[in-house]
C-alpha cells in the first residue's frame, strides 16, 4: 500500500485514483493508514462481499479466521473491469496500464 | 449547518465517475516480508575497472570480503541490491550496505522521506535510534540528503549506526544505505563506511529508469 502512496502523482497524471479494501474493520484501517500516512481511501469490507464480486474468495484459515488472497482491478470511467490481477501489486505493470488506458481516454 | 455540504459530494461523485477506477483489495495479514537470496546474477565488468550490473547501476565493486546480495524477487515492484560482510569479533559484529529504488516512505521531499523512512527502518530489530547527523550533500550529481542514526537494543545488548543517503533518480527519492552491527561494547569500524562512501562516488545510471520513461 506504501507503494500505491509513493506513486499517487503518476495515477494523478494518468487521471486514475486508488481505492483499498481490506475486510478488516475501520478502526484497524484507520490506524493502519495513519501508520503508514496513506492518503487515499481505504474501505472496510468486513463482510467481503465487494471483493467476491471481483471474484476474490477466502485462500485459507489461520486459527479459524479467514485469509484473503490480494487482487488489484482497474475500472474504467465508463465502469467496465479492464484489468484483474492477483497477489502482490506489481506497480510497473499497473502503470503502464494506467497510462494506456488514458492515451485511450478511457 | 455546512450549506455547501451537498455540492461538495455531487462534485465529488461526479469526479468518482468521470475518472478510471482502481481498486486494490488487500488483507493486512498477507503483507509478506522480504527475504534474501545467495545467489548472484550476472554483470558485466567494464575496461575501467567498474561494474555494469543489470545493465542498469555502474559502480566499483568494493574489496575482496563484501558480498553481493539483492532481495528475493521483485516484491512489489521494489527493488535493492548491497553488499554486506562478516566483521571480526562476536554476533552481530557486521556491516551492510545497500542501494534502494524504494527507499521506505513517499515524500518526494528529503526531509519529509526521512521521517517516513525511520518509522520502518530495521523495523524488526526493534531499535532505539538516535539521529547524530544531518546535513545536506552532493550524490548522483544532485543535492542529497544524509542522516547518520544510531540505535540501540539494551535488552540483546546490540547496537547499530547507520548512515542514509537520499538522492534523486529523475523525480524519485532512491537510498542509499549503510548499517554496522556490533555488540553494546564493540567498537565501530569507518573503514566500512569509506568503502560505502567510495561506492557511492562510483555509482551511476548506465539508462533511464522505468519511471523517467513513462
Amino acid at each position: 500500500m506504501e507503494g500505491h502512496q509513493r506513486n499517487l502523482y503518476l495515477y494523478e497524471r494518468f487521471n486514475a485514483r486508488v481505492l483499498g479494501v481490506s475486510v478488516d474493520d475501520a478502526a484497524t484501517l484507520k490506524y493502519w493508514a495513519k501508520s503508514l500516512d496513506l492518503t487515499f481511501p481505504l474501505l472496510s469490507n468486513l463482510t467481503g462481499f465487494l471483493g467476491a464480486s471481483f471474484g476474490v474468495e477466502p485462500s485459507l484459515e489461520i486459527r479459524g479466521y479467514p485469509v484473503f488472497s490480494r487482487k488489484t482491478v482497474i475500472i474504467d470511467k465508463k465502469g467496465t473491469i479492464r484489468y484483474v490481477r492477483d497477489g502482490t501489486p506489481q506497480y510497473k505493470d499497473i502503470l503502464l496500464f494506467l497510462k494506456k488506458l488514458n492515451q485511450e481516454g478511457r | 449547518m455546512r450549506p455547501d455540504h451537498g455540492r461538495k459530494t455531487m462534485k465529488r461523485k461526479k469526479i468518482l465517475m468521470l475518472w478510471p477506477l482502481f481498486i486494490a483489495l488487500f488483507s493486512l495479514s498477507g503483507c509478506a516480508g522480504l527475504g534474501m537470496s545467495a545467489a548472484p546474477k550476472p554483470y558485466e565488468v567494464t575496461p575501467k575497472g567498474t561494474v555494469i550490473y543489470k545493465e542498469e547501476f555502474e559502480f566499483r565493486v568494493p574489496p575482496l570480503g563484501w558480498n553481493l546480495f539483492w532481495p528475493e524477487g521483485d516484491d512489489e515492484g521494489e527493488f535493492a541490491f548491497g553488499f554486506m560482510k562478516r566483521d571480526p569479533g562476536p554476533f552481530p559484529s557486521q556491516s551492510v550496505f545497500a542501494y534502494d529504488e524504494e527507499p521506505f516512505g513517499f515524500s518526494k521531499k528529503f526531509e519529509e522521506r526521512e521521517k517516513e523512512f525511520f518509522k520502518r527502518f530495521l523495523w524488526n530489530a526493534i531499535l532505539d535510534f538516535q539521529i547524530l547527523e544531518r546535513r545536506k550533500v552532493q550524490v548522483l550529481g544532485g543535492e542529497g540528503w544524509e542522516v547518520t542514526a544510531e540505535g540501540k537494543d539494551p535488552v540483546k545488548k546490540e547496537k547499530a549506526k547507520s548512515k542514509i543517503i537520499f538522492g534523486k533518480r529523475g523525480e524519485r527519492v532512491v537510498a542509499f544505505y549503510i548499517t554496522q552491527w556490533r555488540p553494546m561494547d564493540g567498537d565501530y569500524d569507518p573503514s566500512a563506511f569509506d568503502t560505502f562512501d567510495k561506492f557511492i562516488t562510483s555509482f551511476k545510471y548506465v539508462k533511464k529508469s522505468f519511471y523517467e520513461t513513462l
